[in-house]
């Protein structure tokens, strides 16, 4: 017998050893959510609605192919957030500059063509028409998350173009050169989680990756563990009763709050972002129990 | 960042103190309404995966058990699933063929749940209570320790050896319990004793 067909039974089944983040790929990111989004339209009562984000989402990728390149963080402070244990992309010092600018402005000609009831149409009016020191402000307040009431969809439309914006900034970082930053915490961004995944990757077999709900950063993070909190203890899944068991809430007893646990391995074609909306029956129904929302998704705040 | 400081504000919006909701706000209340009203007639169910260590061998590969029913509700939880715990750096998610099977093995209908006893001369086994299979046990074990105990070997030094009789403790112990079963096996002066089992 050659040397070549001896068995080696080293290659026989993958060991899991799943790499601490993924960064997102904005040249298919909006595009793969989008389409989700239209799955969900077809079956669910929330069709207009899903339209709507879709054709939102559909904008956000049609922008960015024309945008400007996104500046890289310096290495040298790359290297100090990263001794600190600090988030690669900072939100506090994040300004209006021109490439941030040119992405909201291209969001918004491009979300004026889609179809929308007549609030969405004037907060997108109004949005555009706000420039300067009120733009900036609206930036600083999204990426706070301190969104006031009355002019939510204004700022949700801001929060659209921040993803673009982040998504592509965290595209241009390098994965391997991140670190944990705490529970619960993008490590790109400093956000918190839309929901989790479980996923079947070929390095990972059931591991657990929180989606960022800023710059779609995956990072790894262990199961059975509050993605809030980060505790272990009173851990419980809650979906609705006859459902497929591909999404359920993750509920914690110490910091009662909860956040969507997605099964990818179950359903491959699952999208956080896109679920996480299409899934809202079960947010109305966690809404009647103990447990409050902690994941954060602009298209799908005040539950 | 102060995270602390961001997630306050964070779940001020996302709680009791904001009135809106993005639907609202970007006129879909009634496309709202339509789910909820979709979901109304459905209830919520609980299910619970829980960390273990699989108790055949002395690997001690993690394993996640996923079961249905609230046993904090007061629910009787009954086990649906068990996989490999990929977060586990013994197995990271694998399991053996036996290990995969754990689920078939709580469900067997031939699972041993209580102690059986075949009486000499019987050819069928039947349920006994513990107290009585612990002092059968017990029984045995002296008879065979009186019988059997090697106090001094040949040049008369004392060496306390009970050699008819050998001891196989679990796995998935942990150490205090390991240490535990060694110090009261071995003070019997068992020698063929393993605290977990290599099988």
């Amino acid at each position: 017998m050659s040397q070549d067909l001896k068995p080696d039974p080293t290659v026989i089944g993958a060991v899991s050893a799943p790499p601490f983040a993924v960064l997102p790929d904005p040249a298919r990111l909006f595009g793969v959510r989008a389409k989700r989004l239209r799955t969900y339209a077809a079956v669910s009562p929330l069709k207009p609605y899903l339209d709507f984000v879709a054709g939102l989402i559909e904008a956000q990728q049609a922008i960015v192919p024309t945008l400007p390149p996104v500046e890289a963080p310096a290495p040298e402070k790359l290297e100090r957030v990263r001794a600190f244990e600090m988030p690669a992309l900072e939100r506090a010092t994040t300004l209006l500059d021109d490439t941030l600018e040119a992405t909201l402005d291209q969001l918004f000609d491009a979300a004026a063509r889609v179809p929308m009831p007549e609030e969405a149409a004037a907060a997108l009016t109004r949005v555009r028409l706000a420039d300067g020191p009120v733009r900036a402000q609206m930036v600083r307040d999204v990426l706070a998350h301190d969104l006031p009431v009355e002019r939510l969809a204004e700022h949700v439309y801001v929060a659209a173009g921040l993803q673009v914006h982040f998504a592509r900034r965290a595209a241009a970082l390098e994965a391997k050169k991140l670190v944990p930053v705490g529970d619960g915490v993008c490590p790109c961004c400093g956000g918190p989680p839309v929901a989790s995944l479980i996923v079947e990757w070929p390095n990972a077999h059931g591991n657990r990756f929180c989606a960022c709900s800023l710059c779609s950063t995956l990072w790894h993070y262990v199961r059975i563990r509050c993605c809030a909190c980060g505790t272990t203890k009173g851990i419980g899944y809650q979906e609705i009763e006859g459902s497929p068991g591909t999404v359920k809430a993750e509920t914690c007893d110490e910091c009662h709050t909860y956040v969507k646990v997605m099964y990818q391995n179950k359903d491959v074609t699952i999208e956080p972002v896109a679920d996480d909306i299409g899934t809202l029956g079960l947010d109305l129904m966690m809404r009647q129990g103990p447990y409050r929302r902690a994941a954060f998704n602009p298209f799908l705040l005040g539950y | 960042m102060n995270m602390e400081l961001s997630r306050r504000t964070f779940l001020k919006t996302s709680g009791a103190g904001l009135a809106g909701t993005t639907l609202g706000a970007f006129g879909f209340s009634e496309a709202e309404a339509a789910v909820a009203a979709a979901v109304k007639p459905f209830h919520l169910v609980n299910t619970t995966e829980a960390r273990n260590t699989c108790t055949y061998c002395s690997v001690a590969c993690g394993i996640i058990i996923y079961s249905k029913g609230d046993l904090k509700k007061g629910e009787k939880a009954d086990i649906v699933h068990i996989e490999g715990d990929a977060d586990h750096p013994t197995n990271r998610g694998t399991l053996c063929p036996k290990g995969s099977a754990l689920r078939d093995i709580v469900k067997s209908q031939t699972r041993l749940t209580q102690p059986m006893l075949r009486k000499a001369g019987s050819d069928t086994f039947e349920a006994v209570s513990w107290d009585v299979a612990l002092d059968k046990i017990a029984r045995a074990m002296k008879d065979d320790r009186d019988a059997n105990f090697v106090a001094t070997n040949a040049d008369g030094v004392t060496v306390n050896r009970w050699l008819t009789t050998g001891f196989l403790a679990a796995s998935a112990t942990t150490n205090e319990t390991a240490f535990a079963t060694y110090k009261v096996v071995r003070s019997t002066g068992i020698l063929a004793f393993d605290n977990q089992a290599r099988v």
